[in-house]
């Protein structure tokens, strides 16, 4: 059988900090210290492969699932010959076309026929095949009438889906796609899907990077999980998938240390879902947040304070004890639960700051920010959920109460 | 399905590349895209203003102005008998067009940022678009310049014939020295202020308004390690018949390949590692 994508022990190594653009001066001034022995070459490597290595048979549609800062990506730039790789071999058999992006190359100023042959030609089409597939090409965006309107007068829904149409009618014999599923309304994605389908159902090979479970589990053949660089599990979808959902237990916040002379202190954070640890929820996933903290001098001053912040910056709730009556803590160990409801939080990247507080003055005892990281996605198998999907509108879900009033 | 994949050809990605490996079979394979490029470049520059291509005669206009008046009335200098504006203007049209080359291509790289992290072209076309695309303006320069000659009442003199010689080596030097340019600038941003400042510079060192021989002996051998030195002189006499080369076009020419074949390779050596630094 032979093999579309030969991946031999792929390795990426960035090196931090002393990389990428720089002012000549600061460059000058540190070649000159080095020069001198005064400062030794900082060599911080950050590994964003280590190691990979996987076949790729031809026709098979594989998908390529992991966290943020997995490697897949960068993975996905390498084989699209973008970045180099820092060692290892990546034999390709066929042309390839990548879709890091919709839309590369598009410029404002022309109009949507002359962005099509722009767009087309960087991807790699000639004239002429994009000549010949130019009214499919039009049919498929669905933007005929504005066709001699510069894009920058489209709307970001026609713009994307301008871009995603010349996109999908590429014809190579490798194709790789990250994440541009995530464009368009719901109707146009199930749109694309249905191309990708029909795409692979071609005999072309097409490499997958997506958040989204359910488009991988309905388009892909086989799965591949990516942890810190690193090839984690190759198997079938619904094997990948349950690996993923599993997690590595990143969330055991296990070994703090004692503060000295401190009054109370956290030892244990954990989130789990039904007794396991987790750091990945599906959208209708309850989980917990579980607390153990010590206490060395019996109080009644004492509150616990959680914050949940989405993203970077913004807090997206707190929970606190205070409208509970104060109660004593006792000398020794305390351990406390907090339930999170199913079918609340929308897809995206979050994380609890815990305090524990002491109400009198409103000073800390001990306060643990970043510990608990997890994200939500949509990992049911099936497409079924969409409507739940990261784009949908709003800041939680609120399936609401419904009840219909006729016959 | 076996056939199928026959037919295809194979790729192998490793780390580096040979330093003589310059991927000319690929530039080949995405000659289209030059083209594309610089249309896109050429059709955008004018978009949405109200003169449109009239900028490209209105620019170089101006500036010949200036530097006619400069030279005719402040410092009057040795034209050969040809009026000012025309010997100016001969001078200029070499200048212009490596000037914008020069610009351009230096920038073409940061500029394309977006497209350079996103998709995999060859990244020379990005500088190369530059160079044919300027063609236009050194077209319409041309232009100009022969419409003035036939209202002066001259004819180009014979030696007209040497012209796409000098041309190609304003190519060379405009796209060598735009390699070097973008090269550096990837890494140290500190270049993309160095290019206005070196075109001001080259501006006056150049002989565009006035001859090379009027710098005196002792000077005149040092101008031609300025490539656009004997270029331009070489332009002027090739258009107007005057002032013919001598043994110094060997050190243009040989200035002009050093520099077009040091800009290659610094660039092939940092094209892979493009998207990683940017």
């Amino acid at each position: 059988m032979s093999y579309s994508i030969e991946i031999e022990q792929l390795c990426k190594q960035f090196q931090l900090g002393s990389i990428g653009t720089q002012n000549l001066r600061h460059w000058l001034q540190k070649a000159m210290r080095r020069a001198g022995g005064l400062e030794a070459a900082e060599k911080e490597l950050f590994w964003a492969l280590r190691d990979v290595s996987f076949n790729v048979k031809q026709g098979e549609v594989i998908g390529l699932i992991g966290r943020n800062g997995a490697g897949k990506s960068t993975l996905l730039k390498i084989i699209s010959r973008i970045s180099e790789p820092s060692s290892g071999k990546i034999t390709l058999n066929g042309r390839v076309s990548s879709l890091l992006e919709v839309g590369t190359g598009f410029h404002p100023e022309l109009t949507g026929r002359e962005n099509i042959f722009l767009n087309g030609s960087i991807l790699g089409m000639t004239r002429k095949e994009i000549k010949s597939k130019f009214d499919e090409i039009v049919d498929f965006s669905g933007v005929e009438q504005f066709l001699d309107t510069p894009v920058k007068r489209y709307s970001s829904g026609m713009y994307v889906r301008l871009a995603f149409s010349v996109a999908a009618h590429l014809e190579p014999e490798i194709l790789l796609v990250d994440e541009v599923l995530a464009v368009g309304d719901h109707e146009f994605q199930k749109k694309c899907l249905g191309k990708m389908g029909d795409i692979s159902s071609s005999g072309r090979t097409i490499i997958f990077v997506s958040h989204n479970m359910g488009a991988v589990s309905e388009l892909c053949s086989r799965a591949i999980l990516f942890e810190q660089g690193k090839l984690i599990t190759d198997g079938t979808v619904e094997q990948t998938i349950a690996h993923y959902i599993e997690g590595s237990g990143v969330n055991t916040g296990g070994d703090f240390e004692p503060k000295p002379n401190g009054k109370a202190w956290f030892t244990e954070l954990e989130l789990l879902r039904e007794n396991k640890l987790v750091h990945t929820l599906d959208l209708n996933h309850r989980c917990t947040l579980r607390m153990s903290f010590e206490v060395a001098e019996p109080t009644e001053d004492l509150d616990i304070a959680i914050i949940l912040m989405k993203g970077t910056q913004r807090v997206f709730f707190s929970i606190d004890r205070d409208q509970l009556a104060p109660s004593l803590f006792n000398l020794g160990k305390h351990t406390f639960e907090v339930h999170v409801p199913e079918m609340y939080l929308t897809g995206g990247d979050y994380h609890f700051d815990l305090y524990l507080r002491r109400p009198s003055d409103g000073s800390h005892y001990d306060a643990q920010t970043q510990r608990v990281h997890f994200n939500v996605d949509e990992l049911s198998l099936n497409t079924h959920h969409k409507g739940y999907a990261q784009k949908r509108g709003g800041i939680t879900i609120f399936p609401g109460e419904w009840k219909k009033m006729t016959d | 399905m076996n056939s199928y994949l026959s037919a295809m050809h194979k790729t192998v990605i490793t780390q580096g590349k040979a330093w003589f490996d310059f991927g000319l079979k690929e530039l080949y394979r995405y000659r289209e895209l030059l083209w594309i490029l610089t249309w896109r470049d050429l059709k955008v520059r004018y978009a949405q203003t109200i003169v449109g291509l009239l900028w490209a005669i209105i620019n170089p206009l101006f500036t010949l102005l200036v530097l006619t008046f400069v030279f005719k009335t402040v410092a009057d200098v040795d034209t050969g008998g040809y009026p000012h504006l025309l010997f100016t203007l001969s001078g200029m049209a070499g200048w212009t067009y490596f000037s914008s080359v020069v610009a351009g291509a230096g920038g073409s790289i940061i500029s394309a940022q977006q497209m350079v992290t996103k998709v995999y072209f060859p990244r020379l076309l990005l500088p190369l678009s530059k160079a044919v695309g300027s063609l236009v303006d050194l077209a319409v320069v041309l232009v100009i310049l022969t419409i003035m000659l036939f209202w002066y009442g001259h004819l180009p003199s014979t030696t007209i014939v040497w012209l796409p010689l000098f041309i190609a080596l304003a190519i060379l030097a405009g796209v060598g020295i735009g390699l070097w340019i973008s090269a550096m600038s990837i890494r140290f941003r500190d270049f993309m202020y160095v290019t206005p400042l070196l075109l001001r510079l080259g501006m006056f060192i150049t002989p565009i308004a006035y001859p090379v021989s009027s710098v005196g002996e002792k000077w005149e051998q040092w101008m031609y390690l300025n490539p656009m030195t004997g270029i331009i002189e070489g332009m002027r006499w090739s258009i107007l018949g005057i002032h013919p080369p001598g043994n110094e076009l060997w050190i243009t020419i040989l200035v002009v390949l050093v520099i077009f074949a040091s800009g290659l390779f610094v660039f092939n050596r940092i094209e892979r590692k493009i998207a990683d630094i940017i």
